[in-house]
């Protein structure tokens, strides 16, 4: 059973599948709608100290800031 | 017989504004949804002799009831009554854009086309769509197309064709949950089928929309089934997402995302990708923290020479052109009170009004080159973090840099921002920012009234400026329009060269709109100062309606230090910011006089209140245009409250310091 961590603390190459979204409905149907839903597999491809994560979720490239990322849980692959 | 309506729906980034401007051409509208400041487009194009109504509805990823634009689409696709809707599904994202059209069929309606743009750029991907597949799978029509070479755009205008007529019928697949989601949809379902509501709405849409707590639907529930009625299916949701251990939206969304995964994977091959991307290895440099800024400070540098450099000459040559052919003309008219009001009053106003088309057509040709390329997101990206600090989101700072140069484009460039609230705070701000008119009245009093420092007196006045327009936006956000924090969650679309096509019928289209729309209260507002100024009898021996405003505003400009002469000034102002000087020339007799009558603490309170005091009649327009005007009234209110505060401000500080 792999660790249960942060999107945010992804380092880039590093992919994981995502678990639970945590925040309210707004910021839920957000996430969901462009592919960040339970079950889908995120890539990291970029992460900066300043500004957002970049990163890739069903052949979509996404920025998510980093405190929505830091709500959203993925296992490690 | 009525036109058939074709409704456009699709993901932002599809291609979706391509496929419009190809079935359109130059027969298009663009105007605002009813009672929103979000844009509708409609045009019309021919097929087999008949004519066919397009509306673009505003690209959205999904259709809650969280954004505006979503709303937009989703009560059109509902009460709209569309005869078709085409779907628009980028091929190189399929999984994603899918969502979308799920959320569409779920809502019960039939005639649908999937348009599957990109086909091409899939292709390269490595990207295999079995289409005649896709087609039988989903349920409708799927018409394979790459827009912006043109191709698939005659089979789409024939489907549409044929689904209106019935030829075709659509029988698209409505998503399906697990039992226990299956079991709650037919329990909400059953108690809904027995209001009236049935009749108007697909019952199991209402139910899903239930689900996920959509706001909109549980006000129509509540119209309909009354309070205590809503309130047991909510408890009843609430049960059911215990036992998942999960909200009931991500339960549902998940479960939706599985559906199309499954669907997809018998009609599509992903075939092995040649490593990373062009894209990929251009952000590397655009989105770094470091690299990314000076980037963005270069693109910045040009789009401003591009706008400025070329459209602040020809917005002279037009403005020129139509004083000259005023003074030509004025011999030739013998009744001086025409002979005033056309050449002072009309041609000098329609002059004002056309000579601003090249400045908003150059910006809007920036911008969409800008957005058709792929680089707003990355704006977006780099600039997120510093602009939310005071209330903006970071595609804001393109209208504050515009800003320095004209405000009327950088107004309309406030639409480039994705939520309404944002664009009111961004185009509310934006008359602080010093234009380059004011840049003129700025540099004619360093000059004239200070000995050294030229440059940072200048200086000081801008940063002020800005430094008001700043926290201005902060108050604004937190008090005015109440921005929620939203979340920053935002697609880095591909790298693409733009269509030209695409991207000059749109500023075309745009800048036409600003004449139509702007046009006739920049009018109105000349004529009014025209008068103003020769009746009862003209300007110079303070007979004038406009000296006797002034005069009476005299107590009020002594807060500050200034005179009656200064309201006349700042009145001529309002028409164009550089009118502020050359009308204290003509009051004091020459501008050079200024020199004489004015102390140096008393001419840095006017730079510094004709900076700020008001938007120009044009910026006020545009402002309008863009909202609607209470919001116009309300910016100008709070620029003359604030200019007055700091010019009164600045003059008591500065004579107790004994300037």
């Amino acid at each position: 059973m792999n660790m249960v961590v942060p999107l945010s603390s992804l380092k880039p190459g590093e992919r994981g599948v995502v678990v639970d979204i945590r925040g309210g409905p707004n910021f839920r149907s957000k996430l969901v709608a462009v592919g960040l839903t339970p079950g889908v597999t995120v890539q990291v491809v970029e992460s900066y100290g300043y500004g957002p994560i970049i990163l890739y979720v069903g052949g979509t490239r996404l920025a998510v800031g980093k405190g929505m990322a830091s709500r959203v849980f993925v296992r490690k692959l | 017989m009525a036109m058939r309506v074709v409704a456009l729906a699709g993901n932002p980034n599809v291609g979706k504004t391509t496929i419009f401007n190809a079935l359109t051409g130059m027969r298009q509208h663009v105007g605002n949804w009813p009672g929103v400041t979000v844009e509708k487009k409609e045009g019309v194009f021919e097929y087999n002799g008949e004519r066919f109504l397009v509306v673009d509805l505003p690209g959205t990823y999904s259709l809650t009831a969280h954004s505006i634009d979503e709303l937009v689409a989703r009560n059109f696709l509902l009460n709209g009554k569309p005869d078709v809707v085409v779907n628009i599904v980028d091929a190189t994202s399929i999984l994603r854009n899918l969502f979308l059209t799920m959320e569409i069929f779920e809502m019960g309606i039939k005639n649908v086309v999937i348009a599957l743009n990109k086909m091409d750029l899939a292709e390269k991907k490595g990207i295999k769509i079995d289409v005649k597949k896709m087609g039988e799978i989903m349920g409708v029509p799927v018409v394979p197309m790459s827009a912006k070479e043109g191709i698939g755009l005659r089979e789409l205008k024939d489907i549409i064709h044929r689904v209106s007529h019935g030829e075709i019928s659509p029988a698209p697949i409505a998503p399906r949950y697990d039992p226990e989601v299956e079991r709650e949809i037919s329990h909400i379902s059953n108690i809904l089928s027995e209001t009236e509501l049935s009749k108007r709405y697909p019952l199991r849409w209402l139910a899903i929309k239930l689900l996920q707590r959509d706001d909109e639907v549980m006000k129509l529930v509540l119209r309909y089934l009354g309070e205590e009625k809503l309130r047991e299916i909510m408890t009843h949701i609430g049960e059911a997402e215990e036992r998942y251990g999960r909200a009931m939206d991500l339960i549902l969304a998940s479960q939706k995302y599985e559906f199309i995964d499954n669907l997809m994977h018998k009609f599509i091959r992903y075939m092995k990708s040649e490593g990373p991307s062009l894209t990929d290895q251009l952000d590397r440099l655009l989105i770094h923290p470091l690299y990314g800024f000076m980037t963005l400070a270069l693109v910045f540098y040009v789009i401003f020479k591009f706008v400025f450099a070329l459209g602040l000459p020809l917005q002279k040559i037009l403005g020129d052109a139509f004083s000259s052919f005023g003074t030509w003309l004025a011999p030739h008219i013998s009744s001086e009170v025409l002979k005033g009001l056309i050449v002072d009053g009309i041609i000098s106003g329609v002059g004002t009004v056309l000579s601003f088309f090249p400045l908003v057509f150059l910006l809007f040709l920036s911008l969409s080159i800008l957005e058709d390329v792929g680089y707003m997101a990355r704006v977006a990206v780099l600039m997120e973090k510093l602009m939310r600090k005071f209330g903006l989101p970071g595609k804001a700072i393109i209208p504050l840099i515009l800003g320095l140069g004209c405000n009327v484009p950088a107004v309309m460039a406030t639409r480039s921002l994705d939520d309404e609230k944002d664009r009111l705070v961004a185009m509310f701000i934006n008359p602080f920012i010093p234009c380059s008119a004011r840049l003129s009245v700025i540099s004619f009093i360093t000059a004239a009234f200070f000995t050294s420092n030229h440059a940072l007196v200048a200086v000081s006045i801008y940063l002020i400026a800005i430094v008001v327009a700043l926290l201005s936006a902060k108050f604004v956000s937190s008090f005015l329009v109440k921005v929620e924090e939203s979340p920053f969650v935002i697609e880095l679309p591909e790298y693409l060269i733009p269509s030209w096509k695409t991207v000059l019928l749109h500023s075309w289209e745009r800048s036409k709109e600003f004449v139509k729309k702007a046009g006739t209260v920049i009018l109105v507002g000349s004529l009014v100062i025209w008068y103003l100024s020769n009746y009862p009898v003209p300007m110079g021996e303070g007979k004038s309606y406009a000296e006797r405003i002034g005069m009476f505003f005299e107590p009020y400009m002594r807060l500050m230090g200034l005179d009656w002469k200064a309201a006349v000034s700042l009145l001529f102002g309002i028409i164009a910011k550089e009118n502020v000087i050359s009308t204290y020339g003509i009051l004091y007799g020459s501008e050079g006089a200024l020199v004489g009558v004015m102390s140096t603490l008393q001419a840095y309170v006017l730079a510094i209140v004709t900076t700020l005091y008001i938007p120009c009649i044009a910026t006020i327009a545009a402002i309008r245009m863009e909202s609607n005007w209470k919001w116009a009234a309300l910016v100008t209110f709070y620029m003359i409250t604030i200019a007055s505060m700091i010019g009164i401000i600045i003059w008591h500080v500065g004579t107790a310091l004994g300037y």
